[in-house]
């Protein structure tokens, strides 16, 4: 607390202008105000042409909402900030366009209409070639506006879908609720190496829109696994994942099962990290050989599991 | 009185963020009062502020990573653009009238990423105000806020229970917040 500055009997005490305002804004707040009759409808009639809601997406709810904040990025992006390179030698509006070439296989594997050039190849760095060379002399409010109506499309799609059903957008067949999660993380992802480049502060998801993005990273590692050469036979992991929207699963590392909710199964190692951290670790993002993380138990079979966590993180 | 950077104040701007209206309306309905008080303060206009009451929602709504939680309260952040767009439509308004005298340059543009701080007349209308609130509310509203003290310590000082004084507090408000928007003060 700030010292009070001197004062007797015949000097008025002056309050510091912080302590003032803060006494300003609880008074304006009593002010015995109601809305007037439609103020919220109309309010948010108004804030929808200038940023779309997150649209109702079923299963794609948690992908939905990083569209939105991706999308509230873009909303305060300066002529500076679209040609700012962010990641992979790509400048924020070229990034939107990968963004876009990537949601538009998934896209296309849901039977949605895609956005841009018909689809060549179906196969992601050819595809964001295309999509980027298609884009780059545009504005970028026709980048933004192309990525935004074909990722809400694929929302729209995923109320109608079965989470369960499986599609394979460049070859790797997954049920579609998965491939909508991957499109949460790598959107969630860009959106964050935009929002460090560019210098903007980045809230994280709700936990309740982490948590499924998290079990499926936790279903991922068996998978990584194998796809890095690594092959633990009967063994299995404890994960704990701590924080916003974390949880504990077991995770069979031999694909026998996928991961489940910990109960009490006996694991070969157990690992406890942070969720977002460990989420991006698979992203990509991280170096696994530093990566934070508690081990009890085989500490070699660990190092495997983190080392091999971001095998199937593309650019 | 609560810290910059509430809990709720972050819930509220991850949902705003992640495009949830739900969370606007919520937001309309608890910070209302507090916008519209200093637009009509400063504008001496109810269609007036009205309007800049919507445009202050409108603009977090469509660029909420403008706000840093962990740089201040969202009510500090709101204010501060209310007071922003207020006192340019005053300014708007005195070039029209007044083409050629030019804008009365008397209020700093805040800045968005700094609390809240209160322009020198407007300071000096507020602790008049204060000086002229019957001697018991003004008591409670000084040693709450001029002097920092919490409830328990305010209520112990005055020898008064925790509940009086936090109805003599809410009171003073309410009273600060009509003389405030009477032209007189």
């Amino acid at each position: 607390m700030a010292p009070a500055p001197a004062s007797g009997p015949d000097t008025p005490f002056v309050p510091e202008p912080g302590r003032l305002a803060r006494l300003a804004l609880d008074a304006y707040a009593e002010t015995a105000a109601e809305p007037p009759a439609g103020a919220r409808d109309r309010l948010l009639a108004a804030a929808r042409v200038r940023r779309g809601p997150a649209v109702r997406a079923g299963f794609a709810v948690s992908y939905a909402a990083r569209v939105a904040a991706m999308d509230a990025l873009l909303a305060g992006a300066t002529p500076a900030d679209w040609a700012t390179v962010i990641v992979e030698g790509w400048t924020l509006q070229e990034l939107v366009a990968h963004l876009a070439a990537t949601d538009s296989l998934v896209a296309a594997a849901m039977g949605v209409r895609v956005t841009g050039p018909p689809i060549a190849a179906d196969e992601v760095l050819s595809r964001t070639a295309d999509v980027i060379a298609y884009q780059r002399d545009r504005d970028p409010a026709l980048t933004r506006a192309d990525w935004r109506a074909q990722a809400e499309a694929i929302c729209a799609r995923a109320v109608t879908m079965d989470a369960a059903v499986p599609v394979a957008p460049g070859g790797i067949g997954f049920p579609v609720g998965d491939h909508v999660l991957a499109r949460m993380l790598e959107t969630w992802i860009h959106t964050a190496d935009a929002a460090t480049v560019i210098g903007v502060p980045l809230p994280p998801p709700l936990p309740a829109h982490i948590h499924p993005t998290a079990d499926f990273c936790a279903r991922l590692v068996p998978l990584t696994m194998a796809l890095s050469g690594m092959t633990p036979g009967a063994k299995a992991l404890r994960l704990e994942l701590t924080g916003s929207g974390g949880g504990t699963w077991h995770v069979p590392l031999d694909l026998s099962a996928p991961a489940a909710p910990h109960a009490g199964q006996p694991a070969d190692v157990s690992i406890t990290c942070d969720t977002v951290a460990f989420c991006f670790l698979l992203g990509g993002r991280g170096t696994p050989a530093t990566f934070p993380a508690d081990v009890d138990g085989d500490s070699g079979l660990a190092a495997d599991v983190l080392t091999a966590a971001p095998a199937l993180s593309g650019p | 009185m609560e810290a910059a950077g509430t809990t709720d104040d972050r819930s509220l701007h991850q949902r705003v963020v992640g495009g949830d209206e739900d969370a606007l309306g919520e937001l309309h309905e608890r910070f209302y009062p507090l916008v519209l008080g200093l637009a009509l303060r400063i504008t001496r206009d109810r269609l007036v502020a009205e309007d800049i009451v919507q445009e202050v929602f409108v603009t977090f709504w469509e660029r909420p990573l403008a706000f840093d939680p962990d740089r201040g309260s969202l009510r500090s952040w709101l204010a501060t653009i209310a007071h922003r767009r207020a006192v340019d439509h005053v300014r708007a308004e005195e070039r029209r009238r007044v083409a050629a005298l030019g804008p009365r340059l008397t209020e700093p543009e805040p800045s968005p990423l700094e609390d809240w701080v209160l322009a020198a007349d407007e300071a000096a209308r507020v602790r008049t105000a204060v000086s002229r609130l019957p001697g018991g509310l003004r008591e409670a509203i000084e040693l709450a806020y001029y002097r920092g003290r919490t409830y328990r310590q305010t209520a112990e000082e005055l020898g008064l229970p925790e509940g009086t004084v936090k109805s003599r507090i809410r009171l003073g408000l309410r009273k600060l917040a009509d003389a405030l928007a009477d032209e007189e003060v």
